[in-house]
């Protein structure tokens, strides 16, 4: 008790109070009272009082703890349950006075955190967040070493007392180098002419042949294409398609061709619009921000006006994010959603910062030109036009009669708006017909019979196709009323027109004259339907029967139909005469004549002559540059993270010029709980570059992510860089020098050659950052030619051979194999690029397309490119190679799962697609060789070496007995045929 | 005594040498390829089989019976609070469109509509206060079937079949009968292995097909391979994979390879014949109403069909379990297309719920009663379930709106209390009454891991950083419904 006695006295006469140790005096405080609530195993509220960055850097509601101001610092306020305060902790025993009074003066003298040097304390210490150090390669004097890779591993084979394997036999090395660069396997006559190859240099020369071919962007464009979930359908429910995905596809297969530089690599993909106009492949790449899952119910049917929208809209920039970190970065930024990270130095407000880099975009079809010379016109003249506009508008703003004239202007404006928006209850919609010329009707009964004066006809306003309005109205029709349900006696009122096509109407309505005929039924029938797509349909609006008096008979009235397509609200029978169309411009055009004419005098008598030459000079400038720019070439489209203007439920922030949606941090991930708001930025704890970004308020959101590119790709960032290197090296050894290729984080694995990592990731880095040289540099090391052969004496050292005594065997990815079996069937398609092809026919599209591969015939030629070209839905994703374990699109894959199993061993043997191939390969074994060579000629085709005498034996016995398609089928069944050496 | 056909115990044992997530073989249990270690505890239950009633099953039309609604039916609605609606779901009250009566001893309400249930109501726990997260189909759907709203989570027959393994040598563990006319929402995805491995992926079968399980068979384009040619196949890819086998010891994947081709093989002959009705005696037939003679049905949506429809599974259902299955879902209600094929009664829920509920009640009383008798019962878990609830007013017509806030899920069998209705919803089944405690999916799953033998925060992967469980961070046992 003298103790607290003195504190209180030292603190009344302002003497400043003795020194607080943290280590001393507060972490045994926070341990007893703070941390069951408040530590790495539970932190509530985001909360956590054992680690210094994540204590510091609060919780939920900010920080808590502000060094310098007791009085202002949450933590002190609420352990002190001063007025206002939530007294903590909650429930058991409370601080006693003293301990109170020792955290109000820590915090006062600074609150004082040492680092205690361990990575528990000081998270920042952490091996990936620290720059890059080039060490020098170990000096190993060993004729094994062909490069400086193969130094960093012999010398920690050595210290792990193993030593290296074998080189691999040259058969051995060719086909890895074929399925490894190409992802197919080598031709026989490729294998003669490299096992005959006597240069000392052929195998360098064999992997600079192969790292030039075009097959090697398709190869490992699909590795990267994993890794960034791309797909080409939404997700979630009613899994649409998205026909201009394929672009960024594209994108990646050529970058990869051309070996761009890597750095430019992922700007394009953060900001390529931005970073290098005019260009068409910055514009596909962009394909990246868009290329994983998006909710189409929660952004088409649900508006961010409603809590749902912005759930939707929310975990779209989750997604984003997640892509670029992982990615880019190997961190796992998305775990910061709810809570500052558990184990990594990411804060919630780095997370929410991130998100706010994107938070003007959406995903969407974004136009672009893939011609560089129409591109570059275009954003010529695109800039012209602007220029030409804001000069307009200056000049405009200095007029003498603005006021008047600006009023004026608003006035016809306003007249100009439609009177009613669209209202949901579009109408009545048949079934879809694929036949133009089958009659279906669609007609109202009346309450009683009735004099009828004349009817109306309404067509729709659907946006489906691009339609809008006069959607589903038909080209020919009769309009029939009748006194029985059964028609027998009807009168056709538009008889003169009912054998001919008619206009589409649009939004006029269509008057029938009636003559005042007394019916109770009146039907419309079409005798040649609207077309859609590639399909027909009916569709109307609304049948108004009006009486003399103008009054509408069928209002509410019962409709009946041929069949009805029933999707409510939009569609269904009922609206036919619920007295609600689409209703074009409200006000007489007439109306906005005269006011025109009234600005035009306005004009000539308020603005000086020079200013109007001006003005009118200007105009006609633009009205020139618009000409020229609409007679460009249209557009291509590819689907990306883009300023999304729309329509309905999916705005998109284009009706806002662009401007970024306000980003705040989220309680707990909550919505409905926004805190404080952030502006864009990255990770806090990368010190290479400030990672906040500052902005005047007009600044357009593109320069957000022009920011967020260049943070990442800074030259003194090193997790872009080691991310990378490691990624490439797990693609050529099956597994990483970080085994977690998507996490450098805690929860990833350590590396295994940090050493090798930096050297690798820095010289990469400095030379260009040239993926190929990175390739030619593994793919000649001494490391990456050892056999794969287990040899058990290393084996009971290292069996997971984490210090690469030996090649992995590998198994070949879903993709390969297919690859390989249309390769070695003869039935390869090689044409590149373009649109995906579809091994399924889509049944239902209208509404959750039907993915159905059954249907689909395997012998389509179509479907005979390479897999990298398959089209990839997401929903229900391709069994065969999901079987064989291909990505899926959902998901981030940094590295697959690899599975055997009964239902693999099924696909391969009786898929489809397997058996016509078999198919297939055993026409081409007869077409092209003598019987007697036939068994050996197909075993090298598919094995890339021939048999031995026992297999042959054993082959030829077995041919004697089924036919040349059963050995085709069991040789694509054969272990070798799925492993590589 | 289960049904299993030779083959040792060598087929098991093949996922335990296939999988690349878990260093090291000792982490796998090696007769049933499950986890090391797993159970955590005596289980009570060793199957699963999960009900799930695609477009959101109306909790007040079939099990939670509100009088108040029926006082009040045709008044302006009131919810005394801000409601947002998906639709336009805040029409006047609409009370529960059947009637209800009182069965069993525990003399619980049921619906007319799902009154054969009422010969096993005993055995039931009723949950009435499980919320939901959102009232959009395919969040909800991945919420009950994933433990996520978001794609990307393994369902939980895949987290069972990874926790705990098999208990037969040639059919999957866990199979999915998805509803014959079309995929609920997220289809295939809501019974995806994620980023577990493959083999723990929902089997999708379709008893009556040619191919009930992908590519069991070979496909029409296989019309060179005859009987003989077949065997011979097998033959000789097992010599010569044995002779690459025996260049390349130390590389369990190879031998693990040829065995899978074995495994194949019996799976050929197992699954046909799990799926084979035509030996079941009448007596069963007509327990599960499949004694109906009809070789066609009504173009309307009816009974008797949805009957036949979902009877059927639930036999398929009983027959797989009796073989080792250990994780059967059965899906009632497609898609949203026209006509209307599933629970999303917009428009009229008489209309849809009511021939709907009866083929569910049906199928799913007589599996209770047919576990039962063979003593399945005891160590099987039935789960109905659903993405969400409907409102207790209408859309101005017969239709009622989603509702998120509040359903129903019912349990029986494996360890679960009969004749329990847990959770009480308010008076109109718009919320749980107890706002503060309602029952989350979180906590149905850790129940029924429990019940298996799991410790939901311990079955965990690691992916992309995060510790991943079927229940995320939450989830609670609610011992109250536990027997």
């Amino acid at each position: 008790m003298p103790s607290v006695l003195i504190l209180y006295l030292v603190a009344a006469l302002g003497v400043e109070p003795a020194k607080v140790d943290f280590s001393q005096d507060i972490q045994p405080i926070f341990k007893k009272h703070c941390f069951a609530c408040h530590c790495e195993t539970s932190s509530k509220n985001g909360l956590r009082l054992d680690l210094k960055t994540h204590a510091l850097a609060g919780g939920e509601s900010g920080k808590v703890i502000i060094p310098g101001n007791a009085n202002a610092s949450i933590l002190f306020r609420n352990i002190a349950a001063l007025p206002n305060a939530r007294a903590m902790p909650p429930k058991g025993v409370r601080l006693s006075s003293k301990e109170i009074e020792l955290i109000k003066t820590w915090i006062n003298q600074g609150a004082k955190w040492p680092d205690d040097g361990s990575e528990k304390s000081n998270p920042l210490a952490w091996w990936s967040l620290q720059p890059l150090t080039q060490h020098p390669a170990p000096l190993a004097n060993s004729s094994w070493i062909n490069n400086p890779i193969d130094s960093f591993i012999l010398a920690k084979l050595q210290q792990k007392q193993l030593a290296p394997s074998p080189l691999a036999s040259k058969q051995t090395l060719i086909r890895r180098l074929y399925f490894n660069i190409l992802g197919l396997p080598p031709k026989p006559q490729d294998v003669d002419a490299f096992l005959n190859d006597t240069r000392s240099n052929a195998y360098e020369l064999l992997v600079d042949r192969l790292l030039a071919s075009p097959n090697y962007g398709e190869r490992w464009a699909r590795h990267w294409l994993d890794a960034v979930h791309f797909g080409e359908t939404h997700g979630y429910d009613k899994d649409k398609l998205r026909l201009n995905a394929w672009p960024y596809r594209d994108y990646v297969i050529r970058s990869l061709n051309s070996d761009k530089p890597y750095g430019r690599f992922v700007a394009e993909q953060i900001a390529g619009d931005i970073l290098y106009p005019g260009n068409p492949e910055a514009i596909q790449a962009l394909g990246f921000i868009a290329s994983g899952p998006w909710d189409f119910i929660g952004h088409a049917e649900v508006p961010e006006s409603k809590i749902d929208g912005r759930v939707a809209r929310h975990l779209d920039r989750d997604d984003m994010i997640s892509n670029t970190s992982n990615t880019f970065l190997s961190l796992t930024v998305q775990c910061a959603q709810c809570h500052n990270h558990k184990f990594d130095p990411i804060t919630q407000a780095d997370y929410y910062s991130m998100q706010a880099v994107f938070s003007a975009l959406d995903r969407a079809d974004k136009p672009y030109h893939a011609d560089p010379l129409i591109a570059e016109q275009f954003v010529k003249l695109q800039s012209q036009i602007n220029a030409t506009e804001k000069q307009i508008q200056t000049l405009e703003a200095n007029l003498p009669g603005k006021k008047e004239l600006a009023e004026l202007d608003a006035q016809i404006k306003k007249l100009q708006q439609p009177a009613q928006g669209k209202n949901p209850a579009f109408g009545y919609h048949s079934a879809i017909s694929n036949n133009q010329s089958v009659n279906k009707w669609v007609g109202v009964e009346l309450k009683d019979a009735a004099n009828i004066d004349k009817i109306v006809l309404h067509a729709c306003h659907d946006e489906f196709n691009n339609i809008g309005a006069g959607f589903g109205f038909p080209v020919r029709y009769k309009v029939e009323i009748s006194d029985d349900s059964s028609f027998k006696n009807a009168v056709i009122l538009n008889l003169s027109d009912a054998d001919k096509d008619q206009v589409n109407p649009g939004l006029t309505p269509v008057v029938i004259p009636a003559g005042n005929k007394k019916a109770r039924y009146i039907r419309l029938v079409a005798t040649k339907l609207a077309p859609r797509q590639n399909d027909y349909i009916l569709a109307v609006a609304e049948i108004e029967v009006l009486d003399a008096k103008g009054k509408n008979l069928a209002l509410n009235c019962l409709v009946s139909s041929l069949d009805s397509t029933e999707a409510p609200i939009r569609w269904a029978k009922n609206n036919l005469t619920d007295g609600i169309w689409f209703e074009p411009l409200g006000p007489s055009a007439k109306q906005i004549l005269e006011l025109q004419e009234k600005r035009k005098s306005l004009y000539a008598t308020l603005v000086p002559e020079s200013e109007r030459q001006k003005l009118s000079r200007l105009q006609s400038q633009l009205a020139e540059f618009n000409k020229q720019l609409s007679s460009q070439p249209k557009p291509q489209m590819v689907y990306a993270g883009t300023v999304h203007s729309g329509a309905g439920a999916f705005t998109g922030t284009g009706a806002n010029n662009g401007k970024p949606r306000a980003v705040h941090i989220l309680q707990r991930g909550n919505i409905e709980k926004p805190l404080d708001p952030v502006s864009p930025g990255a990770i806090s704890s990368l010190l290479h570059s400030p990672s906040r970004f500052t902005f005047n308020e007009n600044e357009p959101e593109g320069s957000r992510r022009v920011a967020l590119a260049n943070w990442i790709t800074h030259h003194d960032n090193p997790l872009v860089w080691r991310s990378i290197v490691n990624r490439v090296w797990r693609w050529h050894f099956g597994k990483g020098i970080v085994d977690t290729p998507n996490d450098f984080g805690k929860m990833g694995k350590l590396p295994s050659h940090p050493e090798l990592l930096d050297w690798l990731a820095a010289d990469f880095r400095d030379n260009g950052q040239s993926i190929k040289r990175l390739h030619h540099l593994i793919l000649t090391s001494a490391t990456y030619m050892q056999s794969s052969a287990i040899d058990p004496n290393m084996d009971i050292k290292d069996s997971d051979n984490i210090y690469y005594w030996r090649m992995n065997r590998k198994k070949l990815e879903a993709e390969a194999i297919r690859d390989s079996v249309l390769k070695v069937s003869g039935k390869l398609d090689s044409s590149m690029y373009g649109p995906s092809f579809q091994d399924f026919i889509i049944e239902k599209p209208e509404h959750s397309p039907h993915y159905q591969y059954h249907l689909h015939n395997p012998d389509d030629p179509k479907t005979f490119r390479r897999a990298v070209y398959r089209f990839l839905v997401r929903s229900q994703q391709q069994p065969f190679m999901t079987t064989l374990d291909c990505a899926d699109p959902s998901l981030l894959v940094d590295k697959r799962n690899e599975t055997l199993s009964a239902l693999q061993a099924l696909a391969l043997l009786n898929n489809g697609f397997m058996l016509v191939q078999a198919k297939a390969f055993a026409q081409r074994i007869e077409k092209e060789f003598p019987k007697p060579d036939q068994v050996e000629q197909a075993f090298y085709l598919a094995l890339g070496r021939k048999p031995t005498p026992i297999e042959l034996t054993n082959l030829h016995a077995f041919v004697s007995k089924v036919s040349l398609a059963d050995l085709a089928r069991v040789l694509f069944n054969l272990n070798e045929f799925s492993f590589i050496d | 005594m289960l049904w299993q056909s030779g083959g040792g115990l060598g087929g098991i044992a093949l996922s335990s040498l296939l999988d690349n997530n878990l260093a090291a073989n000792s982490l796998i249990n090696s007769s049933t390829g499950g986890l090391a270690g797993l159970p955590h505890h005596p289980p009570k239950a060793k199957r699963v089989v999960q009900l799930f009633m695609a477009g959101a099953a109306s909790h007040i039309d079939l099990f939670d019976y509100k009088p108040e609604l029926i006082k009040r039916h045709g008044q302006n609605s009131d919810f005394g609070e801000k409601v947002e609606a998906f639709q336009n779901g805040l029409g006047p009250w609409l009370k529960p469109i059947w009637d209800f009566k009182p069965y069993g001893k525990s003399g619980k309400m049921l619906s007319d509509t799902v009154s054969p249930l009422g010969a096993v109501v005993d055995d039931i726990t009723f949950v009435h206060n499980v919320v939901g997260k959102t009232g959009i189909h395919s969040q909800s759907t991945y919420l009950q079937a994933t433990g996520f709203q978001n794609p990307g989570f393994p369902g939980m027959g895949c987290w069972v079949s990874y926790g705990l393994g098999s208990l037969n040598q040639n059919l999957p563990t866990f199979v999915v009968l998805p509803d014959h006319r079309g995929f609920a929402s997220n289809g295939p995805k809501n019974w995806d292995s994620a980023f577990l491995p493959s083999q723990h992926q929902g089997t999708m079968l379709k008893p009556g097909a040619p191919n009930p399980i992908e590519d069991l068979f070979p496909a029409p384009q296989g019309n060179f391979i005859s009987p003989s040619s077949e065997a011979a196949s097998f033959d000789i890819l097992g010599k010569l994979n044995q002779l690459h086998l025996n260049l390349r010891q130390g590389d369990g994947r190879l031998d693990a390879r040829i065995r899978s081709y074995e495994l194949a093989a019996r799976m050929q002959l197992a699954a046909p014949d799990a799926m084979d009705i035509s030996k079941e005696p009448k007596h069963i037939l007509s327990l599960y109403g499949l004694d109906h003679g009809k070789q066609s049905f009504d173009k309307e949506i009816n009974a008797i069909e949805e009957i036949d429809y979902f009877s059927r599974k639930c036999l398929v259902a009983r027959r797989l379990l009796e073989r080792g299955v250990r994780f059967v879902q059965i899906w009632s209600g497609c898609d949203n297309g026209f006509p209307r094929r599933n629970w999303d009664s917009h428009e009229d829920v008489e209309r849809d719920h009511g021939p709907l509920a009866m083929g569910m009640a049906r199928g799913s009383a007589a599996l209770i009663l047919d576990l039962k008798q063979r003593g399945l019962l005891d160590d099987t878990i039935i789960l109905w379930t659903t993405e969400f609830g409907r409102m207790p007013s209408s859309q101005g017509g017969k239709g009622r709106d989603h509702n998120p806030y509040c359903f129903t899920n019912w349990m029986c069998g494996g360890g679960i209390k009969g004749g329990v209705s847990y959770g009480p919803s308010d008076e109109f089944g718009f919320k749980p009454l107890d706002r503060k405690n309602p029952t989350q999916v979180y906590d149905i799953h850790a129940t029924i891991l429990h019940l298996l033998g799991i410790d939901h925060t311990k079955l965990s992967v690691r992916n992309n950083g995060i510790d991943r469980r079927l229940t995320d961070v939450h989830g609670h046992l609610i011992d109250d419904i536990i027997a």
